[in-house]
């Protein structure tokens, strides 16, 4: 059976752990190179899991691992939202 | 004692280690301050094309879109010459776009008008009702940034180049007129050679270094959807406002627009950058509103005062060579900047012609190159 660290992406601990033994060391580089947190859920349920993974690979707390950098809108948001913005402001 | 220092791991940094590492150029180390393609590389479109208008950027494009498919069948890196389309609603631009074709036919790069029916085979979710012609270039086409960096990355590091993550050069040190190392914290690396390609933040490290460079970052917008099936093969233009949008190798499609930015701005998220772009691509994208958007970034333009990118020795300095100033075709143009400039290290010439009138002398000796079409 397979445990998945990213539902958006299909990632597994597996693909993880194996991408960790690479060389991708990072949070920043790991998400990219796995795509985890790349899907719809932003990186909501994946990232935290994510770090887990890597603090204790690593060895280090998860505070000292910092955070991947969190883009807007956040949630998936219609296209059609934006179409409503007022340009006078 | 290194041979090659570089700085800067975005996609030209990683190009040149690559191509330094497959020449088997000496003892290479590569410095990146945060991640490698963190800088404006993975925020690009992954947009590669040679129909530009000025002689420099066809030729050199075109050698890299050649290079361009060499590292498809020795990396297997994502790469694909799916075209661009410029869409073209008003009269009065398709002259200007005749224009434009007869430039590029005339270096060998065949774009040419097509037909609705073209459009719709190469593009089928993209609505036609308001165009009144097309341009397109077969040879033009698409790559993953993400694929395009870790591949050269994996394939550079296992041919010996070594790479320092999260480590932030301070300076480049240079005595007597000649480049010795680069400084990192208190430690001096000595190398014979040091290539500053640093992206945006190249003009700040080399003016510590007592280098000016007339380089300004210009903030960016783009905003992603969430993945559909093919929609359209091409990167499309919208000619009226120079918006481009781009189906990824995994479904999404990420669209530019420009909003009024100035240089060294910081990066900041506008809503009038998502009203823009939603709406732009409304008219030809007609199912975008229902849609929805996933992400949304900014990043730089490297931009310089003639759009062409300051390359190779720096005078006055030996030993010391820059690759920036792509002003926005940076990630397209890496393969030609790592070939001309693994040569250029190694025999104190380029490749070719082209090459040698981008450096950074030509600003102070008035030879400031002309492109037109400064666009995705
Ligand atoms: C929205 C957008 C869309 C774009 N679309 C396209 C496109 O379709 N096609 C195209 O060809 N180009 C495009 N571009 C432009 C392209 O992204 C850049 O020209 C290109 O990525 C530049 O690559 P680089 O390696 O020179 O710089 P960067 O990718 O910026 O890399 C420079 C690296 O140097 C590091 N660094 C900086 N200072 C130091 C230091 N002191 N010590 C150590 N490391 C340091 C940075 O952290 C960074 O990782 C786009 C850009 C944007 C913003």
């Amino acid at each position: 059976m397979k445990a998945y660290v990213c539902m958006c992406e299909r990632v597994t601990v597996e693909d993880v752990e194996k991408a960790i033994e690479m060389g991708f060391t990072d949070l920043e580089s790991l998400k990219r190179f796995l795509r985890v947190g790349m899907g719809p859920c932003q990186g909501r349920y994946c990232v935290p899991i994510l770090l887990s993974i890597l603090s204790r690979r690593l060895g280090v707390p998860p505070e000292k691992l910092g955070y991947v950098s969190v883009r807007p809108p956040v949630e998936p948001a219609p296209a059609s939202l934006f179409l409503k913005v007022r340009k006078d402001v | 004692m290194y041979d090659v220092v570089i700085v800067g791991g975005g996609i030209v940094g990683v190009s040149l280690a690559y191509r330094l590492a497959e020449e088997g150029a000496g003892r290479v180390l590569l410095l990146e301050k945060g991640y490698l393609g963190g800088g404006s590389t993975f925020r690009c479109a992954g947009g590669i094309r040679a129909s530009f208008t000025s002689r420099e950027h066809i030729v050199l494009m075109k050698r890299s879109i050649e290079l361009w498919g060499e590292l498809r069948e020795k990396l297997g890196v994502k790469y694909e010459r799916s075209g661009y389309l410029w869409l073209i609603s008003r009269e009065r631009d398709v002259e200007r776009f005749k224009e434009y074709s007869r430039v590029h036919n005339s270096f060998g790069v065949e774009t040419r008008f097509v037909d609705e029916d073209f459009v719709k085979r190469v593009a089928p979710y993209v609505d036609t009702s308001s165009m009144v012609a097309a341009l397109y270039d077969p040879l033009a086409g698409k790559a993953s940034p993400f694929d395009a960096v870790y591949k050269q990355f994996l394939a550079a590091r296992s041919l010996g180049v070594e790479f320092a993550v999260g480590r932030e050069v301070d300076s480049v040190r240079v005595e007597r007129g000649e480049a010795r190392g680069v400084v990192v914290g208190n430690e001096l690396i000595p190398a014979r050679s040091v290539v500053v390609a640093a992206g945006a933040e190249s003009v700040f490290l080399l003016r510590r270094s007592g280098v000016e460079l007339p380089l300004a970052p210009v903030p960016h917008h783009a905003a992603l959807t969430e993945e559909f099936g093919r929609l359209f093969d091409p990167l499309i233009i919208d000619v009226e406002t120079g918006a481009y949008a781009v189906q990824t190798f995994h479904g999404h499609v990420l669209m530019g627009v420009e909003v009024e930015e100035e240089p060294f701005a910081r990066p900041v998220v506008k809503l009038e950058f998502l009203e823009k772009v939603v709406s732009t691509w409304s008219k030809w994208l007609t199912w975008l509103p229902g849609a929805n958007i996933l992400r949304y970034w900014v990043g730089y333009y490297e931009v310089t005062p003639d759009h062409h990118p300051i390359l190779g020795p720096v005078d006055g300095v030996e030993n010391l060579y820059v690759a920036t100033g792509f002003s926005g075709h940076g990630f397209m143009m890496a393969p030609v900047v790592a070939e001309e400039l693994a040569e250029w290290i190694k025999s104190g010439k380029p490749k070719s012609e082209e090459a040698a009138r981008l450096t950074l002398a030509r600003f102070k000796e008035g030879r400031l190159i002309k492109e037109l079409a400064v666009i995705g």
